[in-house]
């Protein structure tokens, strides 16, 4: 190097050393957390803990009451409850995660989309999510349902995505409205990086985590979505066996007093949402203290 | 000054009549997309005898054979006119079965609505009086577990329990047969369905009062009006709800739709006739001219309430205008 | 001087509406010239325009009348700028003020230096993109054990290096620098303005060098333009300026050095200048060889 530069600035980097003080577990939802564990890995193992086939109608034992062979008892058409409990567990859960990946990425390309756009594109494109928004989400879902075809797993998580990304979208939006402006886009911008380009590299990774807890509770949201709408019978058919459409048969168990049909996968529905539900809390007090710390 | 108060009012009005402009086409394709027959909710199972003449017939005088865009101009000459169309399934002038079924909708979510926000009020009060102790965390957990529950399934398990095992109150309907004017019966069937709406929605709105009262309880000038030697209850009361209660209110306006769109749920686990059995019928069916009011006036709703809480907004902060994200976003997310 | 001009500002004028009524001229009428390899200092206080000239240059804003020729391309019109904008997008470099916000704090060292060869698709020369980032941070005086740490954990000087190796790894004809070293110490700035100095030197590429701090500004360009609300007052070749400054508002400003000899500190006399007495209005006058004043009227 010339006479006239000095070179400052080199030193070894010291080797950084991670302390750990106060125990892994606390303030996080240990509970939830295990309960939410044994769900998945149930479900995912539905193979080993089922007793019965689920999709056999046994005819001679509908609506039986819990006992020692039937752990949960039998639904109207004679399937056993346990069995399905597990094996509907997967569909209802991928109908969540699906649906939540969609309308994530639907919102983060439309909120940053937005947020990028000039003043009146912008505008506009609210404009259009409020009038969309403004047609009841029920009725929305049963059209949309109605043009698609008689749902399946794949269709119904596209009906629940397609209708579920706009709240988040707006935050998005907010985030990239205040993202565009700092050096680091603008820089990005002037090398050349196109939107996709932007919004992967730059975009996303920042303002993620102020999304993150709406992801988590969008999965939750997808399920009850999914419950409701094959409980009305809009949703999966009856052979589709998911713990909403166990829950469709809820009706003819009002009339038999068959309270297990109703009772039982309602509350490992309701476990799951809550499992998920604590799991998003405990995300969205730590990007809040990460925020206030920085 | 007067002017442009003037000028933004229409220009709110424009894009009000702009949107619903747009919503109606929106939803008029939709609905035609959708495959289906809206004869069969006209003529019945009649439809399957039909020749294929009559059924031409019968196509042409509801006027469906036209190209989409001639059926929606003619569509929207009548509806400005006043004149929406007849509903195919009942047979009626659409205004008419409309104005039947929304007294009971109206019932149902307006005493919810007070409900609810009255309640949460109350509750959410009472949990911020009573920060971190024990009745604040166990309503707090409550809250949570009710909030997890959809709305379908806490409908069916009161029917199990209160209809069913306990027999003492009806599980659908809003008034037995014969007993329309009864008042007592009208309450009787509303008392479930109600239950169903409030628990819901309560909570979430009573978390949200807490946590901005509490946000105000840390504020400087509360520290003053301690200093100042005022009571801690009528800090509360006389000062911190004073300056949550605009921004509660205007969440309240954002919110309106969102549990009359709750309500279209419960009415369909009850049967009870209102708006929203009549809009999942409307759609299912294809009872075209029904649905396109139906989905119109909800959309109004929302657009009014939209339009509501901004004004309110505005007044808490004028730095907005034109702005409007912070607190649509913190409802949407129940 | 027959040296090629790279970059010429012709009549340069930027309007910002300001809401309903009214509007603020940020920059009025300014034309000054860059030739290849020359360091353009452009000097004036908070608010004169000098970052808007920045963004102008950079195509980040357009301009409201007058036009930017850089290697005689029209960067007012469109066309022209799609027909060459990988051209535009490489050649030409911004470095910012703040190098807190110009580096994402999420991405690590060395994946912001390869970033703009990335968008281009520029396969490394020396293999990797790591090896390539590390072969640059070498250069603007980086220990390459910095290449996986992010910004966050680098002091303000060392983030500098880290965007002005990003910039020059496109190897740019120009480097804008709004402003590099406003927001370092003093003794961090002498070393980033060295490193200017140096790179250029090595590079020969041309910068348009934005400061408020005149002392650095003598020591590195070869010309400067003094701007005073949105118009050039003066330009001259920086020993000129420093020398003879002819306009009042240089000479107010070029007074205002500070100067590190304690005794003589206490001796200079600090001039005012009242903004009443000069008139914007009026146009640059070659008074010497280069040396261009403003003067009411086109009176010399």
């Amino acid at each position: 190097m010339t006479d006239g530069f000095q070179m400052v600035g080199i030193r070894p980097v010291p080797p950084s050393e991670s302390g750990r003080s106060a125990p892994w577990y606390r303030g996080k939802p240990v509970a939830a957390a295990v309960v939410l564990a044994v769900i998945v890995l149930g479900c995912l193992c539905s193979e080993i803990l089922m007793t019965k086939d689920p999709t056999y109608l046994d005819l001679t034992n509908c609506n039986v009451a819990p006992n020692r062979e039937f752990l949960f008892g039998t639904d109207a058409m004679g399937r056993d409850l346990f069995s399905m409990i597990w094996y509907g567990g997967r569909v209802s859960l991928l109908i969540g995660i699906l649906a939540t990946a969609i309308s994530t990425a639907l919102a983060i390309v439309f909120g940053a989309a937005s947020g990028m756009a000039p003043v009146w594109l912008d505008t506009l494109l609210m404009r259009g999510t409020e009038i969309l928004l403004s047609i009841p989400g029920l009725l929305l879902v049963l059209l949309l349902q109605a043009v698609l075809g008689p749902a399946n797993v794949w269709s119904l998580s596209l009906v629940i995505g397609l209708t579920s990304w706009t709240a988040m979208a707006k935050v998005v939006r907010t985030e990239v409205r205040q993202l565009r402006g700092s050096d680091y886009v603008v820089a990005a911008r002037c090398m050349g990086g196109g939107f996709f380009y932007l919004l992967r590299k730059h975009l996303t990774p920042n303002f993620f985590s102020s999304i993150l807890f709406m992801v988590v509770m969008n999965i939750r949201s997808a399920m009850v979505a999914e419950s409701t709408l094959s409980f009305l019978g809009m949703g999966l058919p009856l052979e589709v066996v998911s713990w909403g459409s166990m829950l469709s048969l809820a009706e003819k168990a009002l009339m038999t007093r068959a309270w297990w049909v109703i009772v039982i996968p309602g509350a490992f529905l309701i476990a799951t949402l809550l499992s998920i539900t604590s799991l998003g809390n405990c995300l969205r007090k730590q990007a809040n203290r990460k925020a206030r710390n920085l | 000054m007067k002017r442009s108060i003037l000028r933004s009012i229409g220009i709110k009005v424009l894009v009000f009549v702009v949107s619903l402009l747009i919503l109606s086409v929106a939803v008029f394709c939709i609905a035609r997309l959708a495959p289906g027959d809206p004869l069969v909710s006209y003529y019945g199972d009649r439809v399957e005898k039909m020749s294929p003449q009559e059924r031409a017939w019968a196509e042409d005088k509801l006027g469906l054979n036209d190209p989409l865009a001639v059926q929606y101009v003619r569509w929207l000459e009548r509806a400005v006119q006043g004149d929406f169309g007849i509903s195919y399934k009942y047979k009626m002038p659409v205004t008419e079965v409309i104005t039947q079924r929304m007294g009971n909708t109206l019932l149902l979510g307006g005493v919810g609505l007070l409900l609810i926000f009255g309640g949460a009020l109350l509750l959410g009060i009472f949990c911020a009086w009573q920060e971190d102790r024990w009745p604040d965390r166990l309503l707090c957990r409550a809250g949570t577990v009710l909030s997890c529950i959809p709305e379908f399934w806490l409908s069916l398990v009161l029917i199990l329990v209160f209809a069913m095992g306990l027999r003492w109150l009806p599980s659908s309907g809003a008034y037995s047969i014969g007993g329309e004017g009864n008042v007592g019966d009208r309450l009787v069937h509303l008392i479930l369905p109600l239950t169903v709406v409030v628990l819901s929605h309560l909570w979430y709105y009573a978390y949200l009062v807490r946590n901005r009262l509490l946000e105000e309880v840390r504020a400087d000038y509360v520290l003053l009006a301690r200093v100042k030697g005022l009571p801690r209850r009528a800090v509360l009361f006389r000062h911190c709800l004073r300056s949550a209660m605009p921004a509660y209110l205007s969440i309240l306006a954002i919110s309106i739709p969102h549990v009359l769109g709750g309500t279209y749920i419960v009415e369909t686990v009850f049967s009870y006739p209102g708006l929203g059995t009549l809009s999942y019928e409307s759609a299912r069916y294809q009872d075209y001219n029904l649905l396109m009011v139906l989905c119109l006036l909800s959309g109004a709703v929302v657009m009014l309430c939209n339009l509501a809480a901004q004004a309110i907004n505005e007044r808490i902060d004028p730095r907005i205008r034109g702005e409007r994200d912070g607190m649509e976003q913190e409802v949407r997310t129940p | 001087m027959a040296e090629e001009i790279l970059l010429d500002v012709r009549h340069l004028t930027q309007v910002f509406p300001l809401g309903r009524h009214g509007s603020v001229k940020a920059v009025d009428d300014l034309s000054f010239q860059i030739r290849r390899g020359e360091i353009f200092g452009l000097v004036g206080e908070s608010g004169s325009g000098k970052s808007t000239v920045a963004r102008c240059v950079m195509s980040l804003y357009r301009p409201t009348a007058g036009e930017i020729l850089f290697k005689g391309v029209n960067l007012c019109d469109r066309a022209a700028c799609r027909a060459h904008r990988t051209m535009l997008q490489r050649e030409r470099q911004l470095i910012f003020q703040d190098s807190t916000s110009s580096l994402n704090q999420r991405l690590k060292v060395w994946d912001i230096i390869a970033e703009p060869m990335r968008i281009h698709g520029i396969r490394p020369p020396r293999g990797t993109y790591r090896a390539e980032a590390e072969f640059q941070m070498h250069y603007v005086g980086l220990d390459a054990g910095y290449l996986d740490k992010y910004p966050s954990e680098l002091s303000g000087g060392q983030r500098q290096r880290v965007a002005i190796a990003r910039a020059l790894s496109m190897e740019p004809e120009l480097l804008v620098a709004d402003e590099p070293i406003a927001s370092l110490d003093v003794s961090i700035q002498a070393q980033i303005v060295n490193l200017f100095r140096h790179l250029q030197r090595e590079h020969g590429f041309s910068i348009l060098f934005i400061a408020h701090d005149l002392a650095m500004v003598e020591f590195l360009c070869d010309r400067v333009g003094v701007l005073y609300h949105g118009r050039m007052v003066e330009s001259a070749p920086t020993s000129a300026l420093f020398q003879r400054p002819l306009h009042p508002y240089t000479q107010a400003l070029l007074s205002a050095i500070p100067i590190p000899d304690p005794r003589l500190e206490r001796s200079r006399t600090l001039q005012t200048f009242s903004p009443d007495l000069v008139s914007l209005d009026g146009v640059l006058v070659e008074e010497e060889p280069d040396h261009f004043v403003l003067r009411e009227g086109g009176r010399p």
